[in-house]
């Protein structure tokens, strides 16, 4: 199926009411966990994943999706009215958001984020239609070795770009890696490192570590946010609109910051901070007011907004067409593909096509929803703000808590959960990125799988990893990005992008 | 300093996972590396990421103290309080029952960070806990412990 019939054919399932209605719940969910800060949208999808058990896996991977980019479109709310971004990726949105809506422009600023976001969030669903198909077809091609180099160079390259050391980025990975080892080994059937508790046989499931490391280790923040007091909205004043003038200079920033999310989120690793920040920096250089720049520049407002919606899109391009995730988020929602026994990759456009074409059809519907819910709705979502701190970070611990035991209904989970908490807490104080762990928990029993099939086939031999130029050309890449993190980080204004400081 | 301790502590563990890797019996089965390859890789990059850091730290790459986000001494206890509660919480979660454990956890927490409201705060446990166990145990047939109220 090509890509238009494909995305034809997906708009009449994502058409269907059942599918609307998952789209509808999935985006406004999203909305509102964006509205809560410190919750971001990998924490907010993992908490929500034990909703989705006995659903349709086609509603529940739609209603995730639109949790996801959901998140990405209101996360402007907060950094426009707290100063705090709702997510990472809204970090950027704050620098000129929160002086417009101090110079009493609110409403101009939510209205041309939420604009910004649908423009290109619709575009990005558009490029990834087009592109997820080719890279599915060259995919099919791969083979155990293939594979391998390919999981290798995503890991690789979350380990140097996320985060300010390499060697934090590299533990990350490692201790997920690990982390994916435990339990018993599929194709043996030997117990490895499970301590003797017949509850870790089953392995460590990615849900109890993504809740743990997101969702529980981000109410420390909250703690820390509600006993300094720093959590007080700027209320939104007059029309929730923008003018002329100002759209005249928004548009324009909308495409170009579009057009650097898409390619960010396509790449795996760089996320939507880095396409945040690489799109303000471009929208600065090329303006011809810079010095309004964190002032309340419209285009400050308009390009980072553009890029994280658009990265969203890119960030499914390799969900979808390669079965690996580009973003800590799409690694929770990949977690979620294999809990319903469905393995992204390139097989999945063959096997599924229902599935995924009905699930990409469905960002467009859920970008429609969005702006047709956030721009009369946003002074009710923005009320979400004023809602004491303290009681939304208890009723956190408490979905956490019904969420992880109803997934396997062991209190053992609970306290792994908690445990995984613990170690989130310690990763934000260490400066550990928590992307790379949750990565490597995802894919490391694909990494494990062919890379023993690998050499089963070459009989022991690792010579069958540069044996192919697309293998040769995955190493050649994995070294690339070390390298160029490497470099970059030695110059203070890219060290500073990659860091997010 | 910080990361010097964390090189070490991630150094030990990973030691630690490498010397239980080695134990695990080696059964190929036609499988030309067996289970304990890919472990024993993934602790020795494990192991080069702490010398890594090491070298970072040495060559002063480590990051500045202003960037790191830091937690004021009063949370600590706090967290810690937190923490404390949420393992008595799960000790009694199945022997108390979701119903009886979550709101009188939820309480106790509410108590803390939305102080003065007691009326407002057994309210939202208690409508937040039937909430949840309604969603969970009625519309996604989760079986949740229900301890004395099992009748």
């Amino acid at each position: 199926m090509d890509s238009l019939h494909g995305i034809a054919h997906g708009l009449a399932i994502a058409a269907m009411p059942t599918h609307l209605l998952y789209t509808l719940v999935g985006v406004f969910t999203g909305t509102m966990i964006s509205h809560l800060p410190g919750i971001g949208p990998s924490a907010g999808i993992a908490l929500l994943i034990p909703a989705t058990f006995g659903m349709d896996p086609s509603a529940a991977l739609m209603m995730l999706a639109g949790i996801y980019y959901g998140c990405m479109y209101g996360g402007a709310v907060t950094a426009i009215l707290l100063n705090t971004p709702g997510d990472a990726a809204a970090v950027m949105t704050v620098l000129d958001g929160y002086p417009m809506a101090r110079k009493g422009r609110a409403g101009a600023a939510l209205a041309i984020a939420a604009v910004s976001s649908f423009i290109a969030g619709t575009l990005g669903v558009s490029a990834l239609a087009f592109v997820a198909v080719p890279l599915s077809e060259l995919a099919l091609k791969f083979g155990p070795a293939e594979y391998f180099t390919l999981i290798l160079f995503a890991l690789t390259t979350v380990s140097a770009l996320t985060g300010e050391s390499i060697a934090k980025g590299m533990m990350a990975t490692c201790i997920g890696l690990a982390i994916s080892t435990v339990g018993l080994d599929l194709q043996s059937g030997t117990a490895r490192f499970t301590l003797g508790l017949s509850e870790l046989q089953d392995r460590v499931n990615f849900l109890v570590v993504a809740v743990g490391m997101f969702a529980l280790s981000e109410v420390s923040r909250m703690v820390e946010g509600t006993r300094e007091g720093t959590m007080h909205a700027v209320r939104v004043q007059g029309r929730l609109w923008f003018t002329r003038e100002e759209w005249r200079r928004a548009w324009p920033a909308i495409l170009r910051g579009g057009s650097v999310g898409f390619f960010c989120g396509a790449a795996p690793g760089l996320g939507g901070t880095i396409s945040a920040m690489l799109s303000y920096i471009l929208e600065k250089k090329v303006s011809r007011r810079p010095h309004e720049f964190g002032h309340g520049a419209i285009e400050g407002v308009a390009a980072p907004e553009a890029a994280t919606n658009a990265d969203t899109c890119g960030a499914f391009v390799h969900l979808l067409a390669l079965g690996i995730p580009g973003s800590g988020s799409t690694a929770v929602i990949m977690g979620a593909f294999i809990m319903y026994g469905i393995q992204p990759g390139p097989m999945l456009f063959q096997s599924q096509p229902d599935l995924v074409w009905g699930l990409i059809a469905s960002m467009y519907v859920g970008n429609v929803l969005l702006l047709v819910l956030n721009l009369p709705l946003v002074g009710l979502f923005a009320r979400i703000l004023y809602v004491p701190p303290g009681v939304l970070l208890v009723l956190i611990l408490g979905i956490a808590a019904a969420g992880i035991y109803s997934f396997d209904t062991q209190v053992f989970d609970l306290y792994l959960a908690l445990a995984f908490g613990v170690a989130g807490y310690a990763f934000r104080k260490l400066d550990i990125p928590r992307g790379p762990l949750i990565f490597g928990v995802i894919l490391g029993g694909l990494l494990e799988q062919s890379f023993r099939q690998a050499m089963t086939i070459s009989s022991g031999s690792p010579l069958i990893f540069v044996g192919s130029p697309i293998a040769v050309f995955l190493l050649l890449c994995s070294v690339v990005s070390v390298g160029a993190s490497l470099w970059a980080k030695r110059r203070p204004a890219t060290k500073m992008l990659l860091t997010g400081g | 300093m910080k990361d010097r301790v964390l090189a070490a502590v991630v150094a030990v563990v990973a030691i630690a996972y490498l010397y239980s890797d080695w134990r695990i019996p080696r059964l190929e089965l036609g499988d030309p590396l067996g289970p304990r390859a890919f472990p024993a890789l993934v602790g020795i990059m494990l192991l080069i990421s702490a010398v890594l850091l090491m070298l970072e730290t040495r060559r002063g790459r480590q990051a500045p103290i202003a960037t790191a986000e830091r937690s004021g001494p009063s949370h600590v206890p706090v967290l810690a309080g937190i923490l404390v509660w949420t393992i008595a919480y799960y000790a009694v979660f199945e022997a108390a029952g979701y119903i009886i454990a979550t709101i009188v956890y939820l309480f106790g927490l509410l108590c803390v960070f939305h102080k003065g409201r007691h009326k407002s705060n057994a309210l939202i446990a208690a409508g937040f806990t039937a909430a949840a166990y309604g969603v969970f145990s009625q519309l996604l047939n989760v079986q949740l412990p229900l301890g004395p109220l099992s009748f």
